[in-house]
């Protein structure tokens, strides 16, 4: 299968601090994958770096071309972790910030009739077609975030690069969100690069998990997440919670079948490990 | 009397310079306002004191001398932010102060330039050559076919820089055109409204637009047409009452955007009651 995403020893730092460093992995087409990790892991970071938002040190290659040249944005989809717009008053309306996911397509002209039919899909696809004509900051940070989502989406785009989108969603609209995700995976084929700390709402549709902590600490299928050992050790020192959401929901909420009560003590003796040192 | 006011080439200038100069300005400030760098123009605008100094210093055009120190200056915001990574204001801010520091500097250490320099500080928008004018009409030719060509760019990167990279549109270029039409409309305005009162030229009219208007289209208009009506009254005000043109144009900019203010309460006002009879 063709690589959407190659990362190859990838290192950043703002200043003197090393945010990433030597990360090496490669995304293939139709991967849904989970990027996990602790607050200040580097994972936006990582994500910026992928499409060329920021330069580090070491390759991206996004479908094969190296990130600095690349130019074909409508394969990427890209929908950030916060709102762009705290103004209020910022002119536009919900059906013109959808149309920017098109502005390759549409620089210098008019939006044709076909246009605004894309626009209208995605609309229509992220539950948003009745916000079309209002003012985009208008709208609450859970609408917003669902227009943004049509934006990213507008362009039927082949890799989805996705940074906590869910995070001002009601418990509703993350079910659609997260289905609809799941759906554009399974039914199209889309490749979704996604930064949550959602696991357990998430997990059932991921198929695998990156996880970042300054370091690649796993990249791999979901059912290994649970066995690697690296993974358990750095699950004992940051996400207890995860530790929790094994426990406490008779299953593994990552979808691995994995026994949690041995997970779980694997990741306590890491913990003591880490504490030893 | 106002056909007498009209009459004089030197009052057709000054209008014609200060209407050119204000609607590039306006124009400029929609997108300096929407992207948080409407300060520049503040920044700049010290800058020029830096420029006129040196002119009035070599005994060389002001106006000339000032546009390479602007220019320079404006990549200098450029670079500040994004090598020292941080934020507008900060680096705004950091080549304002050189600015200013440098040109009361060069002032004391020529002696001081008395009335010539206090013209430009606060401007003297009936002393415009014909020179000037084509200037200003140059510069807002270039930046409406900018504008045309553009359009979209500016409109998504203002909205999302991030995005608008997503979607191959090279913003570190498009800030970089931005802010050097902004250097050139700095140094063409500080004859009309002086060199301390610019950054209301940029920051005025497309704030008063962006209280009554509903989209971007409309919101540039409103913002040149507000831009041109405070030149127009602003001059004639200062000519029938005697008083200094620079300040009369900035302070009826501060009435167009007392009048704005009330209209949008008076539409959300409007809004409110339509949704709450609709409930």
């Amino acid at each position: 299968m063709s690589s959407a995403v190659e990362i190859k020893n990838l290192s950043f730092r703002y200043t003197h601090n090393w945010v990433l460093e030597n990360i090496s992995a490669n995304v293939k087409a139709g991967d849904y994958v989970g990027v996990i990790g602790p607050n200040g892991g580097g994972k936006t970071t990582l994500l910026k770096l992928i499409l060329g938002l920021e330069k580090g040190k070491g390759k991206v290659k996004l479908f094969g071309t190296d990130v600095a040249r690349f130019s074909d944005w409508k394969k990427v989809g890209y929908l950030a972790q916060k709102s762009p717009v705290a103004q209020t008053r910022f002119p536009i309306s919900v059906e013109e910030v959808v149309l920017m996911g098109l502005c390759y397509d549409v620089k210098h002209k008019e939006a044709t009739a076909e246009n605004l039919k894309q626009v209208y899909r995605a609309l229509s696809q992220t539950h948003t077609l009745d916000l079309a004509k209002r003012i985009f900051g208008h709208l609450s940070v859970g609408q917003q975030q669902r227009v943004l989502l049509a934006r990213a989406l507008v362009s039927k785009p082949q890799l989805l690069i996705l940074d906590e989108p869910s995070a001002a969603l009601d418990v509703d609209s993350r079910d659609l969100f997260f289905g609809l995700l799941g759906e554009l995976n399974k039914k199209h084929g889309v490749t979704i690069l996604l930064i949550t700390h959602d696991t357990s709402e998430v997990g059932k549709y991921i198929s695998k998990f990156m996880y970042i902590d300054k370091e690649l600490v796993f990249f791999g299928d979901k059912e290994q997440f649970c066995q690697s050992k690296k993974v358990a050790e750095k699950l004992g020192s940051f996400a207890q919670h995860t530790i929790d959401h094994l426990h406490n929901q008779g299953h593994c909420p990552l979808g691995c079948n994995c026994e949690h009560e041995h997970t779980h003590h694997r990741a306590q003796h890491g913990a003591e490990a880490l504490h030893a040192k | 009397m106002l056909s007498e006011f009209i009459s004089y080439g030197f009052v057709q200038r000054g209008l014609l310079a200060g209407s050119l100069v204000a609607v590039v300005c306006a124009v400029l400030g929609v997108f300096l306002v929407l992207k948080r760098l409407s300060l520049i123009g503040d920044g700049l605008s010290h800058v020029c004191l830096t420029g006129v100094a040196l002119g009035l210093l070599t005994q060389t055009s002001p106006l000339y001398m000032s546009v390479p120190v602007v220019v320079l200056s404006s990549l200098g915001i450029l670079k500040v932010m994004d090598k020292i990574k941080v934020y507008g204001d900060a680096a705004i801010g950091i080549v304002s102060a050189a600015g200013l520091a440098l040109g009361i500097m060069i002032t004391a250490f020529a002696g001081g330039f008395n009335a010539d320099l206090f013209g430009f500080l606060f401007g003297s928008i009936l002393t415009v050559g014909k020179t000037e004018v084509f200037l200003c009409a140059v510069l807002l030719v270039s930046l409406l076919l900018f504008l045309l060509v553009f359009y979209r760019d500016l409109i998504a990167a203002s909205f999302d820089e991030a995005f608008a990279h997503t979607r191959g549109i090279n913003v570190k270029r498009l800030n970089m055109a931005l802010i050097l039409f902004t250097s050139v409309a700095v140094v063409l305005a500080f004859k009309v409204v002086g060199i301390f009162l610019i950054s209301a030229l940029i920051i005025l009219p497309p704030v008063t637009a962006l209280l009554v208007a509903k989209t971007f289209k409309q919101v540039l208009i409103w913002a040149a047409v507000v831009a041109v009506l405070s030149v127009w009254s602003g001059v004639y005000l200062s000519f029938v009452f005697n008083i200094p043109s620079g300040a009369t144009i900035i302070l009826v900019n501060l009435l167009f955007l007392l009048i704005g203010f009330v209209y949008s309460k008076l539409v959300s006002l409007q809004d409110k009651k339509e949704e709450k009879d609709v409930d």
